[in-house]
């Protein structure tokens, strides 16, 4: 097998100002072409874990090592390791008021081209209409201002329209389905099944909170995050199980560290 | 004097065109203000007796006033006044036609980047040079139609009755002290009249610079826009980087008869040692509409509230403005609206960014006299802090004496948020980058209003500014 | 009338001599200061000028005061809800002053500023003359300190808490009446305050002056609540300035209520000094015939994560006017600031007229901070859904204005203290 996409190891990590760790010693692994779910109850650390891959800075890593294609993740800036293929959709996307989302993501795109290959307006305003149509996405979209004013909806097909034009390696998808309607719990799982369907490589971790998304995407493993760390992991069945019996039986394996 | 130079090398908040040119005048006055300096601008320029009396007692006015005490701080400016030059005038002759601007000038606009095509799209030129007119040109259509875009004194030359009959009406000369002292002194500017009914498509635009050490610049327009006209007058300022200040003081006074609509776009980009106080009022008629467009970019400190007295019913008053105080500025502007007729509107949009050691302030009022029924007014004014050092403030003046109206005032101040940052460079994009996308967002309201060139111009800024903002 | 001499009339007081001190100094820096003209922002739109303070006489106390409570406070206070002590002032004197025992056995104390000057130097030393006002606030606040007759001080100690609000009265008897008062209220580290500051007259066949001061001091982590619930008769003219000061964690509100006398203004001065500390300011006003309304109000953040709200809300009717003019400064370093203002006005006749000047002063970047603020009239649809439902115009206005005013009581924490507030209103709008 190829070298995996993101090898988690033994990952503490806390808040910037605080003490304590959130992450309290995660392992994890993704391959290449894989759709992995992480599960836990509400605070277990599966946001956190997030956005410390994708290099907020108000967390601090305070020991343990996380590699992407083999590289040190550790060590890059967010905005490097978006580059480098890392993509967060975030659960709670910011508001840029003033700037569309055309404008955002042509900026995005070039800075991946370097200078003096940027993308042209016109070629990528043929790619970002296509993306849009492969996400059954109304053309005026792209001239709003990014997340200004958006539903919560909105927002969740903004974060999958960002992921299908930047075509990153891994996706970290933080709570994707929170908050949305059955309608657009569909057309947000329908994005990122064509998304792993168009590219067979593409590694995914889904984090969620329900099974419910677990419908429209299926993971190749389900993990169980409690405490800060996983203490479970399996196929499907698992979830089947959590959404039956609920974490408390996982409560004693997540105690004991 | 200034040698002939360019400079290369321009820090980051430097004044980016900072270049200079060969200074020839014709006719410099010796520095400071006497009766014998408004008695001889006023013979050099062949007046008529009325306007030599009108400048004396200006000046009288002028000196009865005290500084203004409030805005920002004018203490060092009575100095300056000392030393500079009311009065300048680098030729004899108003230029005709564009193979007659000397070389000098048509370098000077390749340097500011007017491009080529634009010029000559553009229907009439008129570009202050030191102090005067010194290209002017006009489409033929446009003569035919009967619009007038002159310098100020041929406007007084060739149409003393409208000019006469309009002049000083709107800002009058005890309006304050600096009006008083442009009266005084006034050399330059434009004359505009748009006939009845008249559309002009293609805005009238105006390109000026001060390229003289201590020479002050007073330059006066008058715009009358009759009967359902419609046009758009543009200027921009852009003066080169001297050391020792300088000194800006401009009137602007604006009619909009009934019906009409008018928008005044004007954007300054004054070298840091400027002084730079305007007055920019209008009068809006019945059914007729008022825009203005600030930028505000440059000089020490700027204070400029342009205004709309809403005098005729449904009369339409907008401000739309943007100010930008990098390290050592001041931009203390604003806007007012005075309703006094039933059912006037007016909305003033005004967005600051204070970096460095800058300062924006918003000062403005709105006033609604009784009897104007049903006016409306919206104000929102939002500033952006870029640093711990940077400053603002807001002081709206709210004066309502009529019950039917409904007024609104909303104001904010924040900084580029955290999360923001992170959001777009989790998409790959830069720090100074990212900062520089939130920036041009946060103006993009008022920043779509400008005319291509300045938006271009003023997003170049941004982005200059911006890199020099994060480590 | 002969001219005031303040020799005899402080000569005429017993008091502490510290006390005596401060009154001469304040006397000598009350004559040396400036008239307030409307040339001030501060006084711009209103014009004391032609208020001739000679020809009020500020009461030399000598004869004893009927100690029993005057009819007209007795029947607020059968109104009220529970309370945890009473003080009456009658035209500046202190009167009479009661205090639940339980709380006094825990060491609150409650008395006049004469006795606090002599039990408690030092704390009115630091609290109350330690106070720089505001230039524009110099000529008053120093005329009330030099004529200073009554007053009182609310101390509560280190985590004692009052449950119920201190309801205090001031009285003015008729025309020609000066009276000089003052609040000092001061919480010490985790305790709790609460004060209502009543002030009261009959309709006055003349003019008569009430020139009031208060200082508001919360310690770490205290809870104060003050209200100064302005229903004097007309012919008085209230001038009314108020500095607070919150330390670390303190969480103040304090709530103007004006609805009496000819002019009534107050300015209000919140200092956040401490990081974490919370100042709520609140202030209806309701005017009707000439009244005059000014209210002027400081938020100023000297210390970092402060945050203070404020929401002041008036409505006019008749020929009455009002001034709001807000300033927030946030100094340098007072970063993490939240901080914010809103003035909303009612317009309701033709006659009546508002002025609302918010400003912000902002020296430090990493904030937020907001005003806003409105005049209007009362909105078309609810005023015709009233009437559709069979109320007359006026009944539907005042509901309206009720309503209107419901926002600002709601923020009320204290139950007593917003049932007092808001029956006062009722009385004054005549629902």
């Amino acid at each position: 097998m190829a070298q995996p996409l993101l090898v988690i190891r033994d990952l503490h990590a806390k808040v910037e100002d605080d003490d304590i760790d959130i992450l309290k010693g995660v392992d994890l692994v993704v391959e290449p072409g894989n759709v992995h779910a992480l599960m836990g109850p509400n605070g277990s650390g599966k946001s956190t874990l997030a956005k410390v891959i994708a290099g907020h800075p108000g967390y601090e890593v305070t020991s343990g090592e996380v590699l992407f294609q083999g590289e040190n993740l550790l060590e890059m800036e967010a905005d490097e390791r978006s580059r480098a293929g890392v993509f967060l959709a975030f659960q709670y996307p910011a508001e840029i008021p003033g700037v569309t989302i055309a404008n955002f993501l042509r900026t995005a795109v070039n800075a991946r081209a370097g200078k003096g290959e940027e993308t042209d307006v016109f070629a990528f305003q043929a790619t970002l209409a296509e993306k849009m149509a492969l996400l059954k996405m109304d053309d005026s979209f792209a001239t709003r201002y990014v997340n200004d004013g958006f539903s919560g909806g909105e927002k969740k097909r903004n974060e999958v329209l960002q992921m299908a034009v930047l075509e990153p390696a891994l996706a970290v998808m933080d709570e994707t389905d929170s908050g949305l309607d059955i309608d657009a719990l569909q057309i947000v799982s329908h994005g990122v099944n064509t998304l792993t369907k168009a590219d067979k490589d593409l590694g995914v971790l889904l984090i969620t909170h329900y099974k419910r998304i677990l419908n429209y995407v299926k993971p190749d493993f389900v993990h169980v995050m409690m405490n800060g760390r996983i203490v479970e992991s399996g196929g499907t069945e698992l979830a089947d199980k959590l959404e039956a019996q609920g974490y408390d039986w996982l409560q004693e394996a997540a105690a004991g560290v | 004097m200034p040698q002939n130079e360019t400079i290369t090398d321009i820090g980051l908040d430097e004044y980016k065109y900072g270049f200079v040119t060969e200074d020839k005048p014709v006719f410099k006055a010796v520095p400071g203000l006497s009766e014998d300096i408004v008695r001889q601008i006023s013979a050099h320029k062949d007046e008529p007796a009325w306007m030599l009396e009108f400048r004396l007692k200006a000046l009288e006015v002028y000196e009865s006033k005290p500084m203004p005490k409030w805005g920002g701080d004018l203490t060092t400016l009575e100095d300056t006044l000392d030393q500079i030059y009311f009065y300048l005038k680098p030729q004899e002759q108003m230029e005709r036609s564009w193979d007659d601007v000397p070389q000098e000038i048509k370098d000077t606009f390749e340097k500011l980047g007017i491009p080529e095509a634009e010029r000559k799209a553009l229907a009439g030129v008129g570009a202050q040079y030191e102090s005067e007119m010194v290209y002017h040109s006009l489409k033929e259509v446009w003569e035919e139609q009967g619009v007038i875009f002159d310098s100020i004194e041929d406007g007084l030359k060739n149409h003393p009755e409208l000019f006469r009959e309009h002049f000083a009406t709107i800002v009058p000369t005890a309006d304050n002290k600096f009006a008083a002292l442009n009266s005084a002194v006034w050399s330059g500017g434009s004359f505009v009249y748009v006939p009845k009914g008249v559309k002009v498509d293609i805005p009238l635009q105006a390109y000026f610079r001060v390229n003289s050490e201590r020479m002050g610049q007073f330059e006066r327009t008058l715009i009358i826009i009759d009967e359902g006209a419609e046009a758009h007058y543009v200027e921009g300022c852009t003066a080169p980087v001297y050391t020792t200040e300088s000194f800006h003081s401009g009137v602007i006074e604006i009619v909009v008869k009934k019906g009409a609509r008018f928008r005044y776009t004007t954007i300054q980009n004054w070298s840091n040692n400027m002084y730079n106080l305007v007055t920019q009022r209008s009068i809006v008629h019945e059914d007729a509409k008022m825009e203005w467009l600030d930028g505000n970019l440059g000089s020490k400190l700027t204070m400029k509230y342009p205004s709309c007295y809403l005098v005729g019913a449904r009369a339409h008053g907008e401000i739309m403005s943007i100010a930008y105080a990098g390290d050592g500025q001041h931009q203390d502007t604003g806007g007012k609206v005075v309703h006094a007729a039933p059912n006037t509107t007016s909305q003033i949009t005004s967005k600051s960014i204070s970096k460095g050691t800058g300062r924006s302030s918003y000062r403005g009022l709105c006033k609604v006299y009784e009897g104007a029924t049903g006016a409306k007014s919206n104000v929102e004014c939002d500033a952006l802090l870029l640093d711990e050092t940077s400053r603002t403030d807001t002081y709206p003046y709210i004066e309502i004496d009529e019950n039917t109206a409904s007024i609104g005032h909303e104001a904010t101040v924040s900084k580029v948020g955290d999360e923001q940052l992170f959001y777009l460079m989790s998409r790959g994009v830069d720090e100074a980058e990212a900062m520089a996308m939130i920036v041009r967002g946060f103006i993009e309201p008022v920043a779509k209003e400008l005319p291509l060139e300045y938006a271009i111009e003023l997003n170049r800024l941004i982005e200059l500014e911006m890199e020099g903002s994060v480590g | 009338m002969t001219q005031f001499d303040f020799g005899v009339f402080a000569g005429g007081l017993s008091e502490p001599e510290t006390f005596t001190t401060h009154r001469a100094r304040a006397w000598e820096r009350y004559s040396d200061a400036p008239f307030p003209t409307k040339k001030s922002e501060e006084w711009r739109y209103t014009d004391i000028s032609k208020v001739d303070f000679d020809t009020f006489v500020a009461v030399t106390p000598t004869e004893a005061l009927d100690a029993n409570l005057p009819a007209d406070v007795q029947e607020v206070l059968d109104q009220s809800g529970e309370r945890s002590g009473i003080v009456v002032q009658r035209d500046g004197r202190v009167a009479h002053i009661e205090l639940d025992p339980k709380l006094a056995a825990a060491g609150v104390v409650l008395c006049s500023l004469q006795q606090a000057a002599a039990s408690h130097a030092e704390l009115l030393e630091r609290a109350l003359f330690a106070v720089t006002p505001t230039a524009a606030e110099e000529k008053l606040w120093t005329l009330h300190l030099a004529l200073l007759t009554g007053g009182y001080l609310l101390y509560v100690p280190k985590g004692v808490e009052l449950s119920a609000p201190i309801h205090s009265f001031r009285t003015i008897s008729g025309p020609g009446v000066l009276t000089a008062t003052h609040s000092l209220v001061y919480a010490e580290t985790g305790s709790k305050a609460a004060v209502i500051d009543e002030f009261l007259s009959p309709d006055l066949d003349g003019e008569a002056l009430s020139l009031h001061g208060a200082t508001i001091h919360g310690d770490a982590n205290a809870k104060i609540e003050y209200v100064a619930l302005q229903r004097y008769g007309r012919g008085v003219k209230h001038f009314s300035t108020q500095y607070i000061a919150a330390q670390r964690d303190a969480q103040l509100v304090t709530f103007n209520v004006a609805l009496g006398g000819d002019v009534s203004r107050s300015e209000v001065n919140s200092r956040l000094l401490g990081p974490g500390s919370n100042s709520e300011m609140l202030a209806l006003w309701f005017g009707d015939s000439k009244q005059h309304f000014d209210h002027q109000t400081l938020q100023h953040h000297a210390a970092p994560s402060a945050r203070s709200d404020l929401l002041f809300k008036g409505a006019l009717t008749d020929n009455a006017s009002s001034v709001f003019r807000g300033v927030i400064r946030v100094d340098v370093g007072a970063q993490l600031t939240d901080a914010y203002q809103t003035n909303r006005n009612l317009l309701l006749s033709k006659g009546s007229h508002a002025t609302a000047l918010p400003n912000l002063e902002i020296k430090a970047d990493d904030v937020r901070c907001s005003h806003g603020a409105t005049i209007g009239q009362v909105d078309d649809d609810q005023m015709f859904y009233l009437l559709s439902r069979g109320l007359t115009r006026q009944q539907a206005e005042r509901l309206l204005v009720f309503g209107f005013f419901d926002e600002v009581l709601g923020r009320m924490p204290m139950e007593g203290v917003r049932e007092r507030v808001r029956h006062a209103i009722e009385e004054k709008i005549g629902l």
